[in-house]
């Protein structure tokens, strides 16, 4: 390494601190946390699924996380809005049996090893299975959050979908990057 | 030249024409204009619509794609709107106006920024639309589209060529059947004018104008050939009535001229004739006076002395009718007359040969008439003569004469101190044989003033006289200037 000239040297560090710290702002100031998509995803699928027996009118959509929650407080901004005409309600359920009231079903990263059981659980009562696990839809699941590159896309397993009788709108199905039918 | 051109030179026909092609051009301007504009409209509410139509279909595609951020998704939903040609741009925003998605056309200007509102509508050569895009009833974004307006300008020209064509196509067909139809009306116009024309170059009242129809201008050719009608009655009873007139006077001339000719005759024959017993008188008288002298007393030779006389006077008499009779029948020589030497001889010769009364005569020099001489000199000796006859009373005789020239006549005046005449019978003056005074106040035939007023009239002239009272008689003979004289 040269030291002899070390005037520019300390320019060019200085010059490269400022950069990063320009580039590293304006991310964060304009871009959205990973979760912070997920959970706009979140509320965007129910807006684009049709569950088979329409509850009464007013009734809530229940949106449950099973296992650990990796939204943390983002979550907590769909709660009340409205989706379909029906407001959404929070619910954190600790157990299979308790996830009965729940129209969608978020399942945590934990709960890889249960998702067989999950699903056929999810599939019996009309629950909407969504995840980050890889492979969810592989496995069973509906909808499953993937990354490709910095974006968040979603891939669908039409045929799940189907057996537990959701009807997908087909401007979602387009979106997906992947569709099991 | 020009004139020919004016409204007022124009015939009928042509009038009725331009009237109609006026009218016509108007009415079909109109129509062809509202067409436009109708069309124009219509055109332009037709685009608008489906361009929202579009819209609206576009919005709700890419509404999912647009809550997923998926710009790729976008691209292919609006790329579709590539195949329509005269879409320019197209701008899908976010719900925080961010442009997520934009297709443009020719031209590179970017998307329009949403926190000023964008122009819509008809603008320019461009049709602008924002449509918000709605999902569950939320504005999830905005639609952008701009459109060029190239296939309305096209429609609306082709049809301003296409709807103008067909009015001029219109307007020939129609200005075909008006100068068809306008026959109906100017054609008996023509004919009652050209026959109006006819009747009055050639006089000729039998000319009759067909008549159509009930309408006005069927009445007007009736009432024009009534018109005609009576006038060539009336004309036939003008002509007949003139012929009957010339007859009649020259039935009156020729009785006329005959008895003139016989009073002629009859008054120089008598004259001439009488001439002979008068001489037979005279000369025995004269023989009586010279050879029987002695015999007779002083009664007899006054008695004799008078029979003389009065055969003097009725030889005169006779003169002066056959003078008269004379300047009636005597063919006129016209010339150029110096009334003013004339004068002048004709008071030398009453000097030297009547009485010696002083006179001062003043005649005014270089007086010219035209008319024969020899009458004239009859005239004026007789004028002059009275003069001197009536002045004769007088210490002192004074005439004058002048003439006073206007622009078609000349009057000489002829003016003297003598006792004058009562003007209340002036009327009487010139008629023959009319005398205003004694043979013992003053002699005379009572024909010379008669001669003058016949060689004036022949003259075409007249004489007439005035008497101031106690300041003589003045007589006026006044001539036409005119080259007949």
């Amino acid at each position: 390494m040269h030291v002899a000239r070390g005037c520019p040297q300390v320019f060019f560090k200085f010059f490269v601190a400022l950069l990063l710290w320009l580039t590293l702002g304006t991310t964060y100031g304009s871009v959205r946390s990973e979760y912070e998509v997920k959970a706009a995803f979140l509320y965007n699928f129910t807006r684009f699924i049709t569950w088979p027996a329409p509850s009464v009118e007013g009734d809530a959509l229940t949106i449950c996380v099973f296992g650990s929650n990796p939204f943390g407080d983002v979550l907590q901004q769909l709660n009340g809005r409205v989706s379909q005409g029906r407001a959404l309600q929070l619910d954190f359920p600790t157990s299979l049996q308790e996830s009965d009231r729940c129209q969608v079903m978020f399942v945590g990263g934990g709960k890889a090893r249960d998702l067989a059981e999950i699903i056929d659980y999810a599939t019996a009562r009309q629950i909407l299975t969504i995840s980050e696990i890889s492979d969810f839809v592989d496995a069973g699941g509906v909808i499953g959050y993937v990354k490709e590159g910095n974006v968040i896309r979603f891939e669908i397993n039409q045929q799940a979908a189907q057996q537990s009788g959701l009807q997908i709108n087909s401007r979602l199905l387009e979106l997906a990057v992947r569709v099991i039918r | 030249m020009s004139e020919r051109w004016r409204w007022q030179y124009w015939p009928l026909r042509t009038k009725l024409l331009s009237l109609t092609v006026s009218i016509t051009t108007l009415g079909i301007l109109l129509v062809c204009t509202s067409l436009v504009m109708v069309e124009n409209r219509t055109y332009k509410e037709q685009l608008e619509s489906e361009l929202h139509v579009i819209a609206d279909i576009l919005a709700e595609q890419s509404a999912a794609a647009l809550l997923f951020e998926d710009s790729e998704q976008l691209n292919t939903i609006i790329s579709s709107l590539d195949q329509i040609e005269t879409i320019e741009q197209v701008c899908v925003y976010n719900v925080g106006g961010e442009v997520m998605s934009a297709l443009n056309g020719t031209g590179y200007e970017p998307c329009p920024n949403l926190d000023v509102e964008p122009v819509e509508g008809f603008l320019g050569d461009y049709y602008r639309l924002l449509e918000p895009i709605v999902l569950d009833g939320e504005v999830v974004g905005q639609f952008y589209l701009m459109s060029r307006l190239e296939v309305l300008r096209n429609h609306i020209w082709t049809f301003i060529v296409i709807s103008f064509s067909v009015g001029i196509g219109i307007l020939m067909l129609l200005i075909w059947v008006a100068s068809r139809l306008q026959r109906l009306i100017t054609e008996p116009i023509v004919e009652l004018s050209n026959a109006a024309d006819r009747i009055s170059h050639e006089y000729d009242y039998s000319i009759r104008v067909p008549v159509y129809g009930k309408d006005e201008l069927g009445s007007l050719g009736n009432a024009f050939n009534e018109m005609i009608g009576t006038i060539q009655q009336q004309n036939q009873k003008i002509v007949q009535s003139k012929d009957d007139l010339e007859r009649t006077v020259a039935e009156r001339t020729s009785e006329l001229s005959l008895a003139n000719r016989e009073l002629e005759a009859f008054s120089f024959s008598v004259s001439h004739d009488l001439r002979q017993p008068l001489r037979a008188i005279e000369g025995f008288g004269a023989a009586l006076e010279e050879d029987c002298r002695d015999l007779l007393n002083d009664v007899g030779l006054d008695y004799l002395g008078r029979i003389r006389a009065a055969t003097v006077r009725m030889g005169s008499l006779i003169d002066g009718m056959l003078v008269l009779s004379r300047v009636s029948r005597q063919a006129m020589e016209v010339e150029s007359v110096d009334l003013s030497t004339m004068l002048s001889e004709i008071v030398q010769e009453l000097q030297d040969t009547t009485d010696a009364v002083p006179a001062v005569v003043s005649i005014q020099s270089d007086m010219h008439v035209v008319g024969d001489e020899r009458m004239l000199r009859i005239a004026f000796q007789n004028l002059m003569e009275n003069a001197w006859k009536y002045t004769s009373k007088n210490e002192k005789r004074v005439i004058d004469v002048s003439a006073c020239e206007k622009r078609n006549s000349i009057t000489i005046a002829l003016k003297d101190n003598g006792v004058g005449f009562d003007m209340k019978y002036v009327d009487k003056l010139f008629v023959a044989f009319n005398r205003l005074h004694t043979p013992a106040q003053f002699s005379g035939t009572g024909l010379g003033l008669a001669t003058v007023d016949r060689v004036v009239r022949r003259h075409f002239g007249r004489v007439f006289a005035e008497s101031p009272i106690d300041s003589g008689a003045c007589f006026y003979v006044e001539f036409p200037s005119s080259e007949r004289g």
